[in-house]
């Protein structure tokens, strides 16, 4: 069916793939640069420049080099998150088009690649306005709180996605979830700061609303999170990813390990050498069909523990249904009504990083960080027949790369290009839920934070406590 | 040692907070002074007269064939009721015969216009309960081919001036004819797409089941009408109760809520009547005779008898009244509308005390309030 030309359903599908090419090619390109120009800057200051200096004569050239080493992840989260938060602002504004039929920006730039650059630049000029009786120091602090949490916070995930890369090992941190978990229940206090400081009655509420909701949903989260960590034995993220190394069913999200032994059993079974399966299935899981029920409680708890995470995740960094902060409806913008300029620019970017940062968070828990989903026995390039002859083929182009310049690191660049695919999925599917739900009521949003998702995560907590001793998880 | 068994006094104060003009959220320039404790409300108090036009008195001061183009403004999103309540009552005090396919078209784009109300009303009622993004297109689509076919029979996307005193002004094309009907084939499809991402969805219920419950006693005596009214278990339509043009030929339902008179039933209602609508513009279509258009002069001359007359049409919003008095000259004498808008929106107060903040926008847009229309 047309009229006057425009394009209406029956058309419908072959419309928008048009739309959906012109999606996939825009955040491809829009993700090579990102990650071209981030690992640019890491390799030149962290292994060009060391690698310059280890030549010269230059008296302090070694504390120099050490000085770069120092500096890269630093540098490599500064750079990224700017033109990551301008990425992720146009992906989400296309995608939400795509969702509902229209074109979304397309004007700045090749298919509006570029709009949010210059949204960014005209939020900078801005005049930068405090309103009357509003408390200046706080109105100005508000934004750099919310903000800051985000950069430190970020740091000990980098090595944990980068397959631990000796570049970005900036601290050997035990502790490593908590501390990101610390450091992301800061924002809230920037929140309430702007919402309490800007002398606006719809503000006020936005701030309260927030901290309101950040204390009932840290908990569900968190526990989410630590009964993971119980199931792992550890709290140090990197030792969390490398654990999930070798496919799907090592990952957190199937059974936070209970699958291992099935996974080298099947190995056993098809590369027909080493152990045999009935001997590796009792190795693992001793109990016979009780180790089993265990198996399968622990599966389908950690899913559920994935929801309670993906939920309490939402509701933490206020998207829709849980955006009762900045409910447009009902207080205007909440918190941020009276910012504009750049500290507005700041909250907006410190939002899309927080999105970011609960994404990896998910990949590093559950997710697998950067393992390939497929099981190390069905992924042929595990086997030496399939692997040897395309490194042959590759080696002269690619060795000057690997080994004299030390551009390419091939477990580094295989981990992060999983992690890539993984969070954005995740990002993706944020925005998805954002295109499809209405928004909670204030009070609603509390019950079912404390009477839901919270007596849910304590008694997986308690049920995973006791499946686990039944299954052997790392033999 | 003394413990301390009693807590100290804490003092709480109300709140005052003024809810628009400048809203993004009260569908025009509607201000509501609310005073709050916490975040529940405990008075509201409407102040209107922000988009006071003096639509009355500029009618006293044009004359007929000028003031025909002005009244869509009134209720600028269901425009051709405001044409055919005027023309209605204009005809009554001339006693002019209209002729009878002039009458199915104006039924045919009342009806289309109907859709269209609700339409928009679906999307932005989704927009006050927060889904800001995906959804509230979805609407807007089906309403634009509606716009569409409103633009091809007379020129314009929302002040239409179609339906003038003495019939409609202009007669569509065949192939106009099959559009339509290939509209009403699609439609019901896509209302059963919208109900499924809407009508079940947890949140939704949520937000409108026992919310903003309007008893009959209460939508009686406020002089609620529309789907708001039926919506709280009163079958009251005027199409039915006091039919005019050609509806007592065509067989539609008029949907009625028998239990609670809740938000979510006054969604129902108007997903239901977009249905009904449909139904009727599908008799239309087979119905529709062939002949004449328009029985009076459309020129600076238009004259109507001297006499006093009134008629009301049902409206999305409700009845849709309008009363003259003719004095015979080009110029109506006295003019009153009577505005469904306006007595809806004042069971607003009643509805939102000790309701919390969120709610008011989930029961404020469950009333379809047009602004204009409640100020005139």
């Amino acid at each position: 069916m047309k009229i006057d030309g425009t394009v209406v359903r029956g058309d419908h599908f072959s419309g928008n793939i048009a739309e959906i090419r012109k999606f996939a090619v825009m955040s491809l390109s829009w993700l090579t640069v990102i990650f071209v120009a981030v690992w640019g800057v890491c390799w030149a200051l962290g292994i060009f420049i060391p690698m310059c200096l280890a030549n010269s004569s230059f008296d302090f050239a070694a504390i120099l080099s050490e000085v770069c080493k120092a500096l890269t992840p630093i540098a490599a989260v500064l750079v990224f998150i700017p033109i990551n938060a301008m990425f992720m602002v146009l992906m989400e504004r296309r995608a939400l088009a795509l969702f509902t039929r229209r074109n979304g920006p397309n004007r700045v730039g090749p298919d509006g690649a570029l709009q949010t650059a210059a949204d960014a630049v005209k939020l900078l000029l801005k005049e930068d306005i405090t309103p009357t009786g509003a408390d200046a120091l706080m109105f100005t602090l508000a934004p750099i709180i919310f903000f800051a949490p985000s950069i430190f916070g970020a740091l000990p995930l980098l090595a944990a996605v980068t397959n631990n890369h000796k570049l970005f090992q900036i601290v050997d941190l035990p502790t490593g979830i908590f501390y990101v978990l610390a450091a992301s229940s800061v924002p809230v206090v920037g929140i309430v700061m702007g919402g309490w400081a800007s002398n606006n009655k719809y503000s006020l509420m936005g701030g309260l609303r927030s901290a309101a909701q950040a204390i009932s949903y840290e908990i569900p989260l968190v526990l989410s999170l630590v009964t993971i960590c119980l199931l792992a034995g550890t709290l140090d993220v990197v030792s969390i990813a490398y654990q999930q190394s070798g496919g799907l069913l090592n990952w957190n999200i199937l059974g936070g390990g209970a699958l291992i032994g099935l996974n080298k059993a099947i190995a056993a079974l098809v590369s027909s050498s080493g152990a045999p399966f009935a001997e590796v299935m009792n190795a693992y899981y001793p109990y016979g069909w009780l180790s089993f029920v265990g198996a399968a409680v622990l599966c389908m708890c950690t899913v559920i523990l994935f929801g309670v995470y993906l939920i309490g995740a939402c509701a933490e960094i206020n998207r829709i249904p849980f955006d009762l902060p900045e409910a447009e409806s009902e207080l205007v913008s909440g918190y941020n009504t009276e910012y504009s300029g750049i500290k507005f620019a700041i909250f907006f970017l410190a939002e899309f990083t927080n999105l970011f940062i609960v994404s990896t968070i998910a990949v590093v828990m559950f997710l697998g960080s950067g393992d390939c989903p497929l099981p190390t026995w069905l992924n042929p390039l595990s086997y030496p027949a399939v692997y040897e002859p395309l490194a042959k083929a590759l080696s002269p182009v690619l060795s000057v790369l690997i080994n004299d310049l030390h551009l390419i690191n091939p477990p580094t660049f295989w981990a992060a290009l999983w992690v890539i695919f993984k969070t954005y999925s995740l990002i993706f599917f944020a925005i998805l839920v954002r295109g499809t739900l209405p928004r909670f009521r204030i009070d609603q949003l509390m019950d079912f934070g404390w009477k839901r998702l919270i007596p849910i995560t304590l008694v997986i907590f308690v049920l995973v406590a006791f499946a686990r001793g039944v299954i052997n998880f790392h033999v | 040692m003394t413990i301390q068994t009693k807590l100290p006094e804490f003092k709480t104060d109300e709140m005052v907070i003024n809810l628009g003009p400048q809203h993004p959220a009260t569908h025009g320039v509607l201000r509501l002074i609310l005073t709050l404790d916490g975040e529940v409300v405990k008075h509201t108090e409407p102040v209107l007269g922000h988009l006071h036009r003096a639509q009355e008195w500029q009618g006293q001061n044009r004359t007929w064939f000028q003031y025909q183009a002005l009244i869509d403004r009134v209720d600028y999103l269901s425009g051709m009721f405001t044409s055919w309540a005027l023309s209605r009552a204009a005809e009554v005090i001339d006693g002019t015969e209209v002729p009878r396919r002039a009458e199915f078209l104006r039924v045919l784009c009342a009806e289309l216009n109907r859709i269209s109300s609700h339409l928009l009303w679906l999307g932005t009622y989704l927009i006050d309960l927060g889904a800001l993004y995906g959804f509230p297109f979805y609407p807007f689509i089906e309403r634009e081919k509606i716009l569409t076919f409103f633009e091809e029979i007379s020129g314009q996307r929302m002040m239409y001036n179609y339906i003038r005193i003495g019939g409609v002004q202009r007669d569509p094309k065949a192939e106009w004819f099959k559009k339509v009907e290939e509209f009403t084939k699609d439609f019901p499809k896509r209302v059963d797409e919208w109900e499924a991402i809407v009508t079940e969805n947890p949140i939704f219920l949520n937000r409108t089941k026992g919310i903003g419950v309007l008893t009959k006693e209460v939508a009686q005596a406020y002089g609620v009408t529309g789907p708001t009214l039926r919506a709280s278990g009163i079958d009251f339509d005027l199409r039915r109760f006091k039919p005019y043009s050609v509806y007592p030929e065509l067989k539609f339902d008029v949907p009625v809520y028998n239990k609670d008179g809740d938000t979510w039933d006054r969604y129902m209602a108007r997903i239901q009547e977009m249905r009904q609508s449909i139904e009727i513009i599908k008799q239309v279509l087979d119905m529709i005779p062939e002949g004449e258009i328009m029985s009076k002069k459309q020129n600076a001359g238009l004259r109507i008898k001297a006499g006093e007359g009134f008629a009301a049409v049902e409206s999305p919003r409700g009845i849709l009244g309008c009363y003259i008095t003719s004095n015979g000259s080009d110029k109506p004498y006295r003019f009153r509308w009577r505005n469904p808008s306006f007595s809806n929106l004042s069971v607003l107060p009643p509805l939102l005390e000790e309701r919390p903040i969120s709610d008011i926008m989930a029961i404020f847009g469950s009333l379809d309030i047009i602004l204009p229309d409640v100020d005139r």
